[in-house]
Order: structure tokens, then C-alpha cells, then sequence
């Protein structure tokens, strides 16, 4: 398929055929965008290595990856499925207030400080995941982190 | 008859220059004063540039994280799909036939509908 999915007027035409047997089913990950978006660092914080394995596997079969390296996808999406449903289990609360602000702020990560704070807090004393941004000056406060938001509209 | 002579004592002095008052700084207070006004403005607006630049950062991150995920997903459809489609053809055909000379996996251009609505 090409882009996105068969869509018709009328009706709904899918392929449904699942994958062949020999191929072991995994549940996908089914959360939108601004869940991911709020657990990303989260997940990037647990799954780098099957990440880094994943898209190692994609480069160095160029043309096959697509058929080739679905146990490494596998393993990415057990590994990205995990940490969500552990937030969902400890944080579950900070989670949905974190993530809706998130929503209703066109998913701007600078709107949504305070919240992110308490996610950030609840999830490194029951997950021991911490939020870094990779690359960030040394010599400067995250940005994550800092108490005056230049651009958020309202709020630190 | 008198001609009209010039008072006694000459005329009073003729006042040729501008009389307005020197409103405001002394020019080189005012040069100082906006040319510090304007480096505040640029500090400013470098701090500005700085934290912009440190949450395109941060969001260019949360992506990397999850593009491998997103990646694994959607492969796993067009696997599927793949797989389908040359289930299809070995039941309809009998054989499997590629129309590429290569072992490489294309992403179809045709999606083949099925007859009956399967969802």
C-alpha cells in the first residue's frame, strides 16, 4: 500500500488477512500521539538498545528491512509497550493529566511544564526512568527543567 | 515737513534666532541610551534564539525515540499485507511471479480490493 490506507466512498475495503502463523503475533502499541509523545523520552530511556538494534537492522538490509527485521521490531514494540503500561499502572493519574494538557496545547511540550514535572517525578521514583535530552549544553539547566518558560502562554 | 528718523537711542536689538526651549537629553545621553536599549533588546532576543533552539532540541528527540516503534508497526502492516498478497497469488496463479528483477521488497503501488467488504 502506498501512504495510507484503501479508503473507498462506500465502504471500508481492507486487506484483513493476518500475518502468516509463523510469524509470532505481538499486541501494538495503540496509544495516539500525545500519550506517545509524553512517555517518548521514557521509552527512549528503557528501549534505546532495541531501538539502536532495530534501525541498525534497517540500515544494513537495505531493500529487505521491511521483511527482514521484524523480530527487532518485535522486540522494540514489547519493550515501548512495556514502559507505557507500566506509567499506566504507577502514574496512571500524572499520565492522563500530563498527556491531555498536551492535546489541548497543540502537543507544545513548553505548555505543559507543571504537569510534566509531576510525570517526570511520579515515574522516576517508581520506574527509575529519567528524562534526558541527548546533546543539551552541560553548562546550562535542561530546558525541561527550567522554572520560566519563555514561550509558554500562561504559567512557567 | 519732519522725516521719520530713528528713535533716540537707536532700535531695539532684532531677534533673529529661534527662541525654542532644548527639550530632552543632551545628545550624547540620548545616543547612549537607545544604543543600550537596543543591545538589551538583542540579549534578549539571543536568550530567546537559545531556548528555542533547546526545545527543538527536546522534540527532535521525542521523535528519534519513537520513530523506531512507529517504523515497527507500519512494517509489520506492509509485511502482512506482503504476505497476503502472495498467498493470493500462489492460490490464484499457482505460482509466485515477481515483476521486479530483484529480491528486494517494493511497496505496491495497486492495493487489490477483495470482492466482498471485509470490515
Amino acid at each position: 500500500m502506498a501512504g495510507r490506507q484503501a479508503k473507498f466512498n462506500q465502504h471500508v475495503l481492507v486487506d484483513t488477512t493476518p500475518l502468516p502463523a509463523d510469524i509470532p503475533p505481538v499486541t501494538e502499541i495503540g496509544a495516539s500521539s500525545a500519550p506517545l509523545l509524553s512517555a517518548s523520552f521514557f521509552i527512549g530511556a528503557r528501549c534505546r538498545a532495541y531501538n539502536d538494534d532495530f534501525m541498525q537492522c534497517k540500515t544494513e538490509k537495505p531493500g529487505r528491512a521491511e521483511l527482514d527485521c521484524l523480530q527487532e521490531g518485535r522486540r522494540v514494540t514489547r519493550c515501548a509497550k512495556s514502559v507505557v503500561e507500566d506509567i499506566n499502572k504507577h502514574c496512571l493519574e500524572e499520565f492522563r493529566l500530563h498527556w491531555t494538557c498536551l492535546d489541548k496545547n497543540n502537543q507544545q511540550l513548553w505548555q505543559c511544564r507543571p504537569a510534566e514535572w509531576k510525570l517526570n517525578k511520579c515515574v522516576f521514583d517508581n520506574l527509575k526512568l529519567e528524562k534526558t535530552i541527548p546533546g543539551a549544553p552541560p553548562n546550562e539547566t535542561p530546558v525541561h527543567l527550567r522554572k520560566h518558560q519563555k514561550y509558554a502562554h500562561r504559567g512557567p | 515737513m519732519p522725516q521719520d528718523l530713528p528713535p533716540s537711542g537707536g532700535y531695539g536689538p532684532v531677534q533673529y534666532k529661534r527662541n525654542l526651549p532644548a527639550r530632552g537629553f543632551r545628545p550624547a545621553v540620548m545616543l547612549f541610551g537607545v544604543a543600550g536599549i537596543v543591545t538589551y533588546g538583542f540579549w534578549t532576543l539571543g536568550k530567546g534564539i537559545r531556548e528555542h533552539n533547546e526545545l527543538a532540541r527536546e522534540k527532535l528527540w521525542s521523535r528519534i525515540h519513537l520513530i523506531p516503534l512507529l517504523t515497527a508497526e507500519e512494517d509489520r502492516d506492509l509485511a502482512r499485507r506482503h504476505y497476503a498478497d502472495l498467498a493470493r497469488e500462489r492460490k490464484l496463479l499457482g505460482s509466485e511471479t515477481s515483476a521486479y528483477n530483484s529480491d528486494r521488497y517494493v511497496r505496491p503501488t495497486f492495493a487489490i480490493a477483495p470482492n466482498s467488504v471485509t470490515k
